[in-house]
């Protein structure tokens, strides 16, 4: 029978400041277990080998919160590439509309000045 | 009587309007004629959880929170059964009127709002769903706080449901960045509300809401898309809820003394919206009703999203008609299908029609539904019980408090809406139910009980739900992103044309990407989740 390594043991601290009535994410900050990473990287060909019922049901719970973080921070990565990607895009549109059709400098520079947002991206 | 189904004790008259949980219906109490609102939300998992809510939601008793008087049980669906506020809420009359709220409009709404939070807060509880959806009105412009509680609850409980779920552009950074968060956090809310009634929608209301997620703690605070068009009051008023340091944010009592509210005008100012935002939802109930166009259900705002097509305009005090930026619906799908019909970019620009720039995402198919509807919804987590809280809290429960709610529920007592904190329950309306089951009107703030505390626990999931879903019938597809990281010199090379294409496609594909990153993670995770649930389930048995 396979076993997989113990993690470290989950932590029930839950330190309630005073002013905070939900308390964080206990898992926020827990050093996440390198295996977890593999698994979530691996093929799922072997997954059914794994015997999660080994586990106590706290370590169950760790485990998964600790996935949804990962989650979490791949979707920032892949949102922030196409953010990256957006603004190259826009920026190129902007250029070519610009060669296109080329502005009155004068007339810019009173758009500009006009504008009193930060530029949005 | 205890055992009396639903149907016999109301008469469901129509239907109000739908939401993410479910519908929402008029209805009659027979017994003694009140008028009431009836959610029916389909819920197949353990109940127990929403019952004790629902409990503590029946202790709230102010002229600013839509009471709740109970709920049962009919088939698979939970009744909730509360107060009916005839005017609807913020957002249907914008939508009903295509029209914003003027400043003095939106003084008076949230005069009662924070008069409803600070109530709660006072209490120690998070409403955790501000927004001008959940702020009813009733005939006379009494503003009330809907789905305190409820909202969060049912996010967990409807956890094995695919359902579309609440949206982000209303939740403060603290609980985007699951930090810990306290009553303040609908503050941020309410900041974000006031925005929206003036606006029409939150701030990044037309973006991903993805995108959201991870610009809402890491940009400056947003605020008004047209700061010179809004009293100096009025801003400062956003400013000090829309404060990203909760230790600094204004708090509800605070707000209350602000020069903003307290020169807010009667809520009789608010007749003459009441009453156009009536007589449209008269005119389209009657083109509904009418056999010749045969509409299934008399469900007006199903029918709105087909025909609201015209964009919003500011209900500025001189009259004039502003469009706003970009196509405004309120409802949080329509608002979305048309931020793809329309991706507005640099919507923030002075004069926003002529320097718009909209990009057309899907060729002209006005039928095409972006995916991410179906997929901001969550799967099957598990809601910590109840009973597993306590005892880890080394607390009692006291089962005796909440154990009849399911079946009961108390007959409405009639209250001129003003003053109730200090009255005491009508006894004009012979009670339906055992006195021990009656809502706790008792008007001291009441210490934190285990509870609360219970309530704010299982609430902590809030944010689950965002980065779940469910696997998927057919297998992913492998998607190929159109870019590699940090490599645009390519697009040099690109037409015009070729580029605009692009930027249009762009919101899909990143949406194909997150989903196949979603399956796979789902993937991962469901053994685990099976495992926990055999656990609880063995647990249960001992
Ligand atoms: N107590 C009530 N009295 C009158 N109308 C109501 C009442 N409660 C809800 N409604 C109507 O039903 C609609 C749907 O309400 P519901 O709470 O289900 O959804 P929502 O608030 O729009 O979104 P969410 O599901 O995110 O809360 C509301 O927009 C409102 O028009
Ligand atoms: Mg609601």
């Amino acid at each position: 029978e396979q076993r997989v390594a113990l993690p470290p043991k989950p932590p029930h601290t839950t330190f309630h400041q005073p002013s905070v009535l939900v308390p964080a994410n206990p898992y926020l900050n827990e050093e996440i277990p390198s295996w977890l990473r593999v698994y979530l990287k691996a093929s799922s060909e072997f997954d059914n080998k794994l015997h999660w019922d080994l586990f106590r049901l706290p370590q169950l719970e760790a485990f998964e919160a600790m996935i949804r973080r990962l989650l979490k921070e791949d979707l920032e990565e892949i949102v922030n590439s196409y953010e990256a990607y957006r603004i190259a895009l826009t920026l190129e549109i902007d250029r070519r509309r610009k060669i296109l059709k080329p502005v009155d400098p004068e007339v810019m520079k009173q758009q500009a000045l006009s504008q009193s947002h930060e530029t949005k991206v | 009587s205890l055992t009396r189904q639903p149907e016999e004790v109301f008469d469901v008259l129509c239907k109000l309007g739908e939401g993410s949980y479910g519908s929402v219906f008029k209805a009659l109490h027979k017994e003694s004629g009140q008028v009431l609102a009836i959610k029916q939300v389909p819920v197949d998992t353990d109940l127990q959880e929403i019952i004790k809510e629902i409990s503590i939601m029946q202790q709230c008793d102010s002229p600013y929170i839509v009471k709740y008087y109970g709920s049962y049980f009919k088939n698979s669906d939970l009744w909730i059964v509360m107060e009916y506020c005839g005017a609807g809420s913020v957002s249907d009359i914008m939508r009903l009127r295509k029209k914003t709220l003027s400043e003095d409009e939106i003084a008076t709404v949230l005069s009662d709002v924070l008069k409803g939070l600070e109530y709660l807060h006072l209490r120690r509880k998070i409403h955790r769903d501000i927004k001008a959806g959940n702020i009813l009105l009733n005939s006379e412009g009494h503003a009330k706080l809907a789905d305190f509680g409820v909202a969060g609850q049912l996010t967990d409980t409807m956890a094995k449901r695919n359902t579309v779920i609440g949206t982000p552009f209303w939740m403060a950074p603290e609980v985007i960045e699951e930090m810990g968060y306290n009553c303040v956090a609908d503050i941020w809310s309410l900041g974000i509300t006031a925005l929206e009634m003036a606006e029409g929608k939150p701030p990044y209301g037309d973006i991903h809401p993805m995108r959201a997620i991870f610009m809402i703690p890491t940009k400056p605070p947003p605020s008004f898309r047209q700061p010179d068009q809004w009293s100096p009051e009025f801003i400062d008023f956003v400013t000090g809820c829309l404060v990203k340091n909760p230790e600094q944010r204004a708090t509800a009592t605070s707000l209350l003394s602000h020069d903003f509210i307290r020169s807010a005008k009667p809520c009789s100012i608010l007749s003459q919206m009441i009453m156009e935002a009536q007589e449209k939802r008269k005119t389209q109930q009657q083109g509904i009703s009418r056999p010749d166009l045969q509409v299934p259900e008399a469900s007006p705002q199903a029918d709105e999203d087909e025909v609201d097509s015209d964009t919003m305009v500011r209900g500025r005090d001189d009259g004039t008609l502003v469009p706003s930026a970009g196509d405004t619906k309120s409802s949080l799908k329509g608002e979305f299908e048309s931020a793809m019909h329309t991706m507005v970019i640099n919507t923030d620009d002075e004069d926003e029609e002529s320097t718009m720039k909209r990009y057309p995402t899907d060729d002209g198919n006005s039928k095409y539904c972006p995916p991410f509807l179906d997929r901001v919804g969550k799967s099957d987590l598990e809601v910590r019980s109840a009973e597993e809280f306590a005892k880890k809290q080394n607390v009692s429960h006291d089962v005796s408090q909440t154990k009849n709610v399911t079946q009961d529920v108390p007959a409405p007592t009639k209250k001129p809406p003003g003053n109730q904190e200090a009255q005491q329950p009508s006894q004009k309306v012979e009670p339906a139910v055992p006195p021990a089951s009656k809502p706790n009107l008792s008007v001291q703030a009441p210490p934190p009980s285990p509870q609360i505390a219970m309530i704010n626990h299982n609430l902590i999931a809030n944010l689950k739900h965002i980065y779940n879903l469910p696997p998927l019938d057919n297998p992913p597809i492998r998607f190929q992103r159109p870019f590699s990281d940090g490599e645009f010199e390519f697009l040099k090379f690109l037409n015009l044309d070729d580029l605009e294409t692009r930027l249009s496609k762009l919101d899909h594909e990143m949406e194909q990407e997150i989903d196949e990153l979603r399956r796979r993670y789902q993937a991962k995770r469901q053994p685990i989740l099976d495992a926990m649930d055999q656990k609880r389930k063995r647990q249960q048995n001992f």
